[in-house]
């Protein structure tokens, strides 16, 4: 296929007159010499990034065996010296976690070796890859930024998780008919905040991005408007209206909790 | 602390009186009962130093660090308590706390007695409250505390307390732990520390009293505060009230006053708890067990005068929720708020058991029993958590 793409591309001498200065090489031998160049410059690149990779690896693997024997070790000497029952009889606060004080700190020094042995090994593909040829991408960079945007996206799930509950049991308590509406409101205002740093972080759609999140945070905050203002208006002039009456009739203030109507008020405390 | 103006004459004498924060009425109506209660050379009174220790020339007055004025006695409270009666050489000292103007003067005397005359340390006043009244502590405080520390306290959360001095330097010692620790907002439970050190408690029937109310009008947020720092405690003293221990004697009973609140409308209570119910099951069901769980969706289709908790559910839901903030399943500040429409839920059940006849001390003291009763659900799954899910 390629020698026949060659023979057709080939310019006979007869038809058209020779350029002053082209040599007697073929487009073909161009387009050969350009593949090889190309083949040739990843796979040095690649040989030149192996070693860091293996380095990585290598240390990874290294130190989280460290941080097993480490681990094991801790925990045998921390029993040994009944190291939790020494810390509960000592102890001033009120810190009780769950898991017993040995385990937590067998747990940490493991996941400390293991995160040694991360720096060290990205310590060492660092430095592999500043001595080693040009990547045609920025990949150690762009590496840096994808794990920064994980982090981002594990904290905005977080703060939305935690945002959208305490927006739900705040509104229940308020006897608020529309609670979940208004927590999934809040939860998806974080998620889409979230979604729009995440791909700030990573340099992806540029102002697309900017564009589509004001367009969508301006479109759920205005659809939480209207459902709250205009959707709810009969439930809430309703419960406003009852609320006054509660009030004016048996003289208990507007609270945010349920106050019962009693003929004489009830004291929970 | 500041210096003590005017040290009385007579010092080692006997009983101190301690007077906490309140308004100047309120402090002048708790002066007059307490002059008209005991004799004035008997006793040393210390008030907040907002006012003239001459104000009274009749009693025997010394100046207190003015603390910040609480509907419950504060742990500062307790630190200066304790340090006046030890610069005075006070035996005995009774912290009254607001409204206490509104205890009977055979009340106070009866205090005073216990802890100066019986080998008494803590001695808790028992009120007589209208059937309304004091509703968080029947439906949890009381029971909780009864169940885990096994004392004969009906209200453990007591504005008025009778302290021998070694009582009240060990509450000193608690209180100055959570001011170390920055935190002044939580509550110390008398009654449990003096059950750990094995101290002796009595409780005095004190007769009527009118109770301070929290200067905050949102429920949610003092519920979740008296419920968070009672769970808190119960969790520091986790390695006392898991052993075994004999159940407290059955209470005298009190002289209850005929009802005369008429009848609740316990409507706005369970369309809280209906509304919860429709909304919170993903966080409840991250707390209770399926059992609990089915017991609530029953609940939610009761009408309102059918609408009953039964005790054992009510034992075991706040079982859960304890063991959900030793375990910090979610969030503690998530869980107090979801355990709100429950309290509520319990308070219609209340209110519509007694309106059929039981006495509500009756009903107080069945629901008890129940949190006694299930008490080794609690343990076997505060030992185990992951190994008891029924």
């Amino acid at each position: 296929m390629l020698n026949i793409l060659a023979t057709m591309l080939q310019l006979n001498p007869s038809q058209a007159p020779q350029p002053p200065n082209v040599d007697n090489t073929t487009i073909w031998g161009h387009m050969s010499d350009a593949l090889h160049q190309s083949l040739y410059r990843v796979l040095s690149l690649l040989i030149a990034l192996l070693p860091g990779i293996l380095a990585l690896l290598a240390a990874l693997a290294v130190f989280t065996l460290i941080g097993m024997a480490v681990s094991a070790i801790l925990r045998h000497v921390l029993s040994w010296a009944k190291f939790d029952d020494r810390l509960t009889r000592n102890r001033t606060d009120d810190w009780t976690p769950s898991t017993p004080p040995t385990e937590l700190v067998a747990r940490a020094s493991f996941w400390a070796c293991v995160l040694l042995g991360l720096i060290i090994g990205v310590s060492a593909f660092d430095t592999s890859y500043a001595t080693g040829a040009p990547l045609p991408i920025s990949l150690l960079p762009y590496l840096t930024h994808a794990v920064g945007a994980v982090f981002l996206l594990i904290a905005g799930t977080l703060v939305a998780r935690f945002l959208a509950r305490s927006v739900l049991i705040g509104a229940v308590n308020a006897q608020l008919q529309y609670a979940r509406f208004l927590s999934l409101g809040i939860k998806w205002l974080v998620l889409v905040l979230t979604a729009a740093m995440v791909l700030d972080h990573l340099q992806i759609g540029g102002n697309v991005v900017e564009l589509a999140f004001g367009i969508l945070f301006g479109g759920i905050v205005l659809t939480l408007s209207l459902a709250v203002g205009l959707g709810s208006r009969d439930l809430v002039s309703r419960s406003l209206e009852g609320h006054a009456e509660r009030s004016g009739e048996r003289g208990i203030p507007p609270a945010a909790a349920p106050t019962p109507n009693t003929a004489d008020s009830i004291r929970h405390f | 602390m500041s210096e003590i103006a005017n040290p009385p004459e007579r010092q080692g004498s006997g009983l101190l009186v301690v007077l906490t924060a309140m308004p100047a009425e309120q402090l002048e109506r708790a002066l007059a009962k307490l002059a008209a209660s005991f004799a004035a050379e008997d006793l040393l009174i210390a008030v907040p130093d907002t006012i003239a220790a001459n104000s009274y020339p009749a009693l025997r007055i010394v100046p207190t660090p003015t603390t910040s004025a609480s509907w419950t006695l504060t742990p500062a409270d307790f630190v200066n308590s304790y340090h006046l009666a030890e610069k005075l050489g006070a035996r005995a000292i009774i912290v009254l706390g607001p409204e206490s103007g509104s205890l009977e003067p055979s009340g106070l005397r009866a205090l005073a007695h216990a802890i100066l005359s019986t080998p008494v340390d803590l001695a808790v006043p028992c009120y007589d409250l209208p059937p309304h009244a004091g509703l968080v502590n029947s439906a949890i405080l009381y029971p909780l505390t009864r169940a885990l520390f096994a004392a004969r306290v009906r209200f453990p959360l007591a504005v008025d307390l009778g302290l021998s001095l070694r009582m009240a330097e060990r509450l000193a010692g608690a209180a100055q732990r959570f001011s170390a620790l920055k935190q002044g907002e939580r509550l110390v439970w008398p009654s449990n520390e003096a059950t750990v050190a094995g101290f002796t408690i009595n409780e005095f029937n004190v007769g009527p009293r009118t109770l301070p109310q929290p200067a905050e009008p949102d429920i949610n947020a003092i519920l979740a505060l008296v419920t968070g720092s009672l769970f808190a405690d119960i969790d520091a003293k986790a390695a006392f009230w898991q052993r075994a221990r004999q159940s407290p004697p059955a209470r005298y009973a009190l002289p209850h006053p005929a009802s005369q609140d008429g009848a609740v409308d316990i409507a706005p209570m369970l369309d809280a708890f209906r509304l919860a119910y429709t909304n919170l099951q993903e966080i409840w069901s991250l707390v209770l067990p399926p059992n609990s769980l089915l017991g609530l969706k029953r609940l939610s289709a009761m009408s309102a005068a059918a609408f009953r908790i039964p005790d054992s559910l009510w034992a075991r839901i706040v079982y859960d929720f304890l063991l959900a903030y030793r375990l910090r399943t979610i969030n503690r500040g998530h869980l107090l708020g979801a355990l709100i429409p429950l309290y509520f839920a319990w308070v219609a059940s209340h209110f519509n058991i007694t309106d059929s006849g039981t006495e509500p001390e009756s009903h107080i003291e069945t629901v008890a029993a129940a949190f006694d009763a299930d008490k080794p659900y609690l343990v076997a799954r505060w030992r185990w958590p992951d190994r008891f899910n029924p």
